[in-house]
């Protein structure tokens, strides 16, 4: 029997109603995959709860779907646009580059270059296995090179040159220091020797590539009969200013180019400038050639832009000074689109339920399950759930216990790994998430939903955690929403962006899900709008508004997350590289900024552990008339939450905290909060400013998850939850517990119109309780 | 330098590196490397590297070996005018000898292929010149081609069966083709009045010339020529395609023919080539003994050759020529010594067998590796398993905060092992997660804070929510973890515990 593999995804991951969703299916070992529809209403098949629950879904999907295997080209890279061939068949010519390698001792790697590997022709700039920098040259059947004799020391800048003279044939490579006191990882004081200048007189000539290859920086170009051409010689590292000229400059001008200046025009082809088109709103894929012709290169798989160049001095933005932003940072495996060909598309219809769906097909041994979300066409309920898709991207196929070795200390357990998940681990294909690192250390910055996704499967749960995880998790709450019979539309982070305000207004009520982490200044704007207009908001999570982030307008599929300085970072960004691409807006925690998410929802992160999860326990304030039915049916000493799908306890994970210095609204009634935190807890870094023992659960009184309450103008109000187990502890039971009854006492309260129960009292009156 | 060590304090040698000189480099000053016409190779194999210690530049000869060849060479060439007659008569055949040995060295090393008909396709080259030259009047130059196309067609038949023997059937078969060839010659009619042998022939030394001094210096002078050619030969086919190619599938042949490598074919080339060259060594032999007799052919003669391969080292060039160089000095030089000599160079042939791996040129890795074990086994007898590091081990270490971190984790380690009693194991299995003791949750802290590979964790059986086994992180992006072991645990606390006293079991045993 062959073995089947199939992989596949939706786009866009979330859809409307009476819209279409493409869907791009590979298998491997099948030319077709059978095919059908569900719902999913939970995923967690923890026998504690409901276990897998999915609803056949009336909608004709064809029975078998014609597929084939599909390719990924993994890896950054950029292409030169030259229809007329100007950088083909040069023969004389230099090349030269300012580059930042980061890993030159792995495999043969492209800086620039035409260079076709199958055929070995054309001519290529780069590194050879060993770290030396070396020029190849190929006729078509033989390919010389020549190198230089030292190697290059990782994450400093040089300036690289090479020329070739097709008359003598005569090879010339210079290797240029540039390493000053700002731009590399060492400095002047290093006695650092590294320049080198060879000539060497070379036996082949390089050969037209035609259509075997095209001018690309950061790749070769690479060719297998059924693929195709694709990248090879990957380059990992970055690349500033770089260019090529028809002819051999002599070293006066080799040396006049190190300092990056405008290159003299005699014989210049191409100049590709990084910093010519760094807008303050950000920047696009395109490398302007500010050349006579204007052969503009296009990154492929988001080259990270806004870097620090080889003259950077210190400029914390890319926007003070873009001149010395010309960094541009390659990956080896970086993946932001897997631009696979639609295998088919579904039509949903106007009156399709707003829901979570899966496609689950299937073949030979193989099968996947696709999920996309579906809105309504136009709002139908008066309550919205609005699903975090940011954060599912930033955790999309997350290698944590895999390649982190603190992971297992930060959740204080053993990881519970599953053989699909081994499956994709082994296959490496489908890119990482924002808590990964690229192979040479540099952190992952995007994350794409045009991807398979195994973190996104319903049933999936976190090795690192050994519960499900985002959308997993959300889907508890999804379930009971379904048990309780409250009628919801489904929205997401997405559409939040996209649409602003106005996605949350037609909504008496929304409510988040377990972990809304990552948040664009569109979703942090229309979420203080909305509950500023009157929107009752239910924030029932845990770590929530949390980092700044971004997409690049029209491209809602890819996000972008600097991690720097501050707060629970999976990697920290260099310094100058925390500015977004996408936007051009500083990353980091929305704290940093000014926009603590106390400001909007009162609470705010301010501790993690994956152990045990506690019970919520009623404060003081929680008997005072404004909040009391909240706790209606719920006994005064009654712990809230001592069980759930996640840790045992509806108070963990992830917790945040009421913090008036932070911005928790005055008035804000403090009226719950978790207890007994074990020492696994400690407190988060952006709390830490001297570093003294005893921050755990056990001996910081900051280490607690709170419940709160306030109201906001126009009869708004927020309930916040401060817990990212909260919502995993509604499906045990039955469906019939004490986290329930809270939550139905405040959505019945929030869902009606007019006045909220306990509206008439400001706190100053006398009251018996 | 001066000695400063104290007398009576025990030392130990810091550092590895052996002398070396090398140049300094300017990187501002342009470098011509020079290459061989027609290759890509370099004259000398000159290379400068950062020095990762204190990244400055240093230039060195990395293959030193071309300098020894044009030292040990030309000392030959320079001393033979002051040679003896009958020294020189002994460095002349030393040239030939090596030369045949150099060729078979191809044959045996390079291809693989384990013949003994070296000195029968001498011979026949030989007897096939030398008959043309005194029956049909053959001109001593074209005697060489002659040689040489009879080497070739030796070489072939000789080829035909090695594809389908195998080792030691294939040296027998070749011992019976020298057997055969001496006895066809020596029953040959027209030779019987001379026993077999073919004289006077007429070769590059000039008749009235043999014997003399002149005569001498010319054949030693043709003799040396004889062997560079020899080593160019090997040099071209040892280390270029053909010798890469086989290399290859010396290391996996199976995998050489799935890259598409015809190691086969590559062989019977190489075989081919040697043979077409031992052929000539044949015509040179004729000429320059003027005569050629059944003797070529015989077994003894052989053995002497094969010891001289022996005693130099299997596969490299320069073992076959210092080889030579002591068996001919043996052989030929120690005259007076009778049947003696013999016993002498059997006597080296079994003391090089019995205590070196390859031969006397291979002593110098030997000695290395027992250099370095020996070292690494003090070093052992001085340190115990994950402890800290020694100033020699220090040395390579780039980062040295590594070292400090040994130092640590040792240190701490001790202080854990006193940690783990049947108490806190206990109160392990009742409660893997959540608030512990100080001393369960220190071991903890240990334990999880680990390098990801060989760390332990647990994977869900598929089909079975609660059904686990205990698997081990490779640590390497795409590389699978391992099964720890078959046993399955139906309790997730189970499963825990059992990581727990794996890694309980890993700190005592460190």
């Amino acid at each position: 029997m062959t073995n089947t593999r199939i992989f596949g995804y939706a786009d866009p991951l979330c859809a409307r109603a009476g819209s279409p969703v493409d869907f791009m299916i590979s298998v491997e070992g099948a030319d077709s995959v059978s095919a059908s529809l569900v719902r999913v209403i939970h995923g967690d098949e923890n026998p504690e709860g409901p276990g897998y629950v999915e609803l056949p879904v009336d909608l004709p999907v064809p029975a078998l779907i014609p597929a084939r295997r599909q390719f990924t080209e993994v890896g950054s890279f950029a292409r030169a646009e030259d229809p007329g061939g100007r950088l083909d068949g040069l023969s004389s010519f230099t090349l030269f580059a300012h580059v930042f390698p980061t890993a030159p001792k792995a495999e043969r790697q492209q800086i620039m270059g035409r260079f076709a590997i199958d055929r070995t022709m054309g001519f290529g700039l780069g590194i050879d296995p060993d770290g030396h920098v070396a020029l190849w040259v190929g006729n078509g059947s033989e390919v010389d090179e020549i190198r230089t004799e030292i190697t290059l020391v990782p994450r400093c800048w040089y300036f690289v040159a090479a020329s070739y003279d097709a008359a003598t044939r005569q090879a010339e490579l210079h290797l240029i220091n540039c390493v000053n006191s700002w731009n590399s990882r060492i400095s002047t004081v290093v006695p650092f020797e590294p320049d080198s200048w060879v000539k060497e007189t070379l036996r082949v000539v390089p050969a037209r590539t035609g259509g075997e290859a095209s001018f690309k920086l950061a790749s070769a170009t690479a060719f297998n009969p059924v693929r195709g051409h694709h990248g090879g010689f990957l380059y990992n590292g970055k690349i500033d200013r770089s260019g090529v000229y028809d002819r051999v400059l002599p070293r006066g001008e080799v040396e006049a180019l190190v300092k990056g200046g405008a290159p003299s025009p005699d014989g210049l082809v191409a100049y590709w400038d990084p910093t010519a088109n760094l807008a303050r709103e950000g920047v696009a894929d395109l490398i302007p050639d500010t050349g006579p012709l204007g052969l503009h290169m296009h990154g492929i798989n988001r080259p990270v832009r806004c870097m620090t160049g080889f003259n950077w001095k210190g400029e914390e933005s890319y926007r003070l000074a873009p001149e010395t932003f010309g960094g541009v940072h390659y990956h080896d495996d970086a993946l932001t689109d897997c631009r696979w060909e639609k295998t088919f598309t579904l039509s949903l219809p106007d009156d399709l339920k707003s829901g979570i769906y899966c496609l689950k097909i299937a073949a030979g041994t193989g099968s996947d399950s696709i999920p996309f979300i579906v809105r309504p066409k136009v709002p139908k309920a008066r309550l919205a759930l609005l699903l975090p898709t940011f954060t599912y991207l930033a955790y999309a196929n997350e290698h944590l216990s895999y390649e982190a070795p603190i992971a297992q200390a930060i959740t204080a357990h053993t990881p519970v790994l599953s053989e699909e998940d081994l499956e994709y681990k082994k296959l490496e294909e489908f890119g990482l998430s924002t808590y990964d690192h690229h192979s040479d250390g540099a952190g992952c910055c995007y994350s794409s939903w045009r991807r398979p996704i195994i973190t996104l499967r319903p049933r999936y749960r976190l090795p690192a955690m050994n519960f499900p995880w985002a959308l997993p998790a959300d889907l508890s709450l999804i379930w009971w929403l379904e048990k309780a019979g409250f009628d919801y539309d489904l929205i997401t982070d997405h559409d939040l962006h996209a649409e602003g305000l106005s996605c949350l207004k037609p909504y008496a009520c929304v409510m988040n899900g377990t972990h809304p982490e990552y948040y664009s200044e569109e979703m942090m704007d229309a979420s203080e709008a909305y509950l500023r207009e009157g929107g009752r908001l239910m924030y029932i999570g845990g770590n929530g508004y949390y980092w700044v982030t971004g997409t690049r307008s029209g491209e809602p599929h890819c996000i972008e997350v600097r991690k720097l300085d501050t707060g629970s970072r999976a990697w920290q960004a260099e310094p100058g590289e925390g500015y977004l691409a996408s936007t051009g807006q500083k990353s980091g925690l929305w704290r940093s900024r000014g926009r603590a998410p106390q400001k909007i929802v009162g609470l705010g992160f301010t501790a993690e552990g994956m152990d045990a999860s506690e019970p919520f326990e009623r404060m003081p304030d929680s008997f005072h008339k404004r909040v009391s039915w909240i706790f209606e049916g719920i006994g005064d000493e009654e712990p809230i939450g001592d069980f759930g799908l996640a840790g045992g306890g509806a108070g963990g994970i992830e917790l945040d905290r009421y913090e008036l210095g932070l911005g928790t609204p005055p008035h804000t009634l403090l009226i719950g909060s978790t207890w007994g935190h074990s020492d696994n807890y400690p407190l988060v870094s952006e709390e830490v400013t001297y570093a003294f023992p005893g921050r755990g659960g056990t001996q910081d009184a900051q280490v607690r998850g709170d419940m709160i309450f306030f109201t906001t103008p126009n009869k708004g109000a927020c309930f916040a939850a401060g817990s990212i187990a909260w919502s995993q502890a509604l499906p045990c039971k039955g469906g019939e517990n004490n986290v329930a009854k809270v939550m139905k006492n405040v959505l019945n309260a929030f869902l009606k119109e007019g006045d909220l129960p306990g509206a008439q009292y400001t706190g100053d009156e006398k009251l018996w309780r | 330098m001066t000695d400063t060590r104290i007398p009576g304090k025990t030392y130990y040698e810091i550092g590895q590196r052996p002398q070396e000189i090398t140049l300094k480099v300017d990187g501002a000053k342009p470098l011509h490397r020079h290459r061989l016409p027609f290759t890509r190779r370099h004259l000398l194999k000159w290379r400068s590297r950062l020095n990762p210690k204190t990244l400055r530049q240093e230039r060195m000869l990395a293959d030193k070996k071309p300098l020894w060849w044009t030292l040990a060479l030309g000392l030959l060439l320079v001393s033979a005018p002051f040679l003896s007659n009958s020294a020189l008569t002994v460095a002349a055949v030393f040239c030939m000898f090596s030369a045949i040995n150099v060729l078979w060295t191809l044959i045996i090393g390079t291809a693989g292929i384990f013949s003994l008909a070296t000195l029968a396709v001498v011979g026949v080259g030989a007897y096939a010149s030398a008959a043309l030259n005194v029956y049909l009047g053959l001109p001593w130059p074209l005697m060489f081609v002659a040689g040489g196309v009879a080497g070739l067609v030796m070489g072939a038949l000789l080829a035909l069966p090695s594809t389908r023997l195998d080792g030691l059937y294939y040296a027998l078969l070749t011992m019976g083709v020298a057997e055969i060839c001496r006895v066809f010659v020596q029953q040959l009619k027209p030779l019987t009045p001379m026993n077999g042998s073919i004289n006077n022939v007429q070769g590059f030394i000039p008749a009235d010339w043999a014997l003399q001094r002149p005569g001498l210096l010319l054949g030693f002078a043709g003799a040396f020529v004889l062997l560079l050619l020899a080593l160019l030969t090997f040099r071209i086919v040892n280390s270029e395609r053909l010798g890469m190619l086989l290399q290859t599938a010396r290391e996996e042949e199976a995998y050489a023919e799935a890259i598409g490598i015809d190691y086969r074919r590559a062989r019977m080339q190489v075989f081919l080539i040697s043979s077409a060259g031992l052929g000539v060594t044949g015509a040179f032999y004729a000429q320059y003994f003027g005569s050629i007799s059944p003797q070529v052919f015989s077994l003894d003669q052989l053995m002497v050759l094969f010891a001289m391969i022996v005693i130099g080292g299997l596969g490299r060039a320069e073992g076959a020529v210092i080889g030579t160089a002591l068996v001919v000095l043996i052989d030929k030089g120690l005259l007076d010594l009778g049947p003696l000599r013999i016993l002498l160079v059997a006597a080296i042939m079994l003391a090089v067998t019995l205590t070196t791996n390859n031969g006397l040129t291979g002593i110098r890795e030997q000695f290395r590796g027992f250099r370095r074990r020996r070292q690494s086994e003090a070093r052992a007898r001085r340190t115990e398993k994950g402890g800290e590091v020694m100033p020699e081990e220090a040395i390579d270490i780039n980062d040295k905060q590594a070292i400090y971190y040994r130092r640590f984790d040792k240190r701490l380690r001790d202080r854990l092992k006193a940690l783990v009693t049947p108490d806190v194991i206990e109160e392990h299995r009742q409660k893997p997660l959540g608030q512990h003791s100080d001393a369960l949750s220190r071991l903890l802290n240990y334990f999880r804070r680990g390098e990801v590979a060989d760390k332990y964790a647990i994977i869900r059986q598929a089909g079975n929510f609660h059904s686990y086994k205990i698997v081990a992180f490779s640590g390497v992006r795409g590389a699978p973890p391992r099964l720890v072991d078959d046993r399955i645990y139906t309790d997730i606390n189970e499963a825990y515990h059992a990581v727990f006293l794996l890694r309980v079991n890993d700190l005592m045993e460190s």
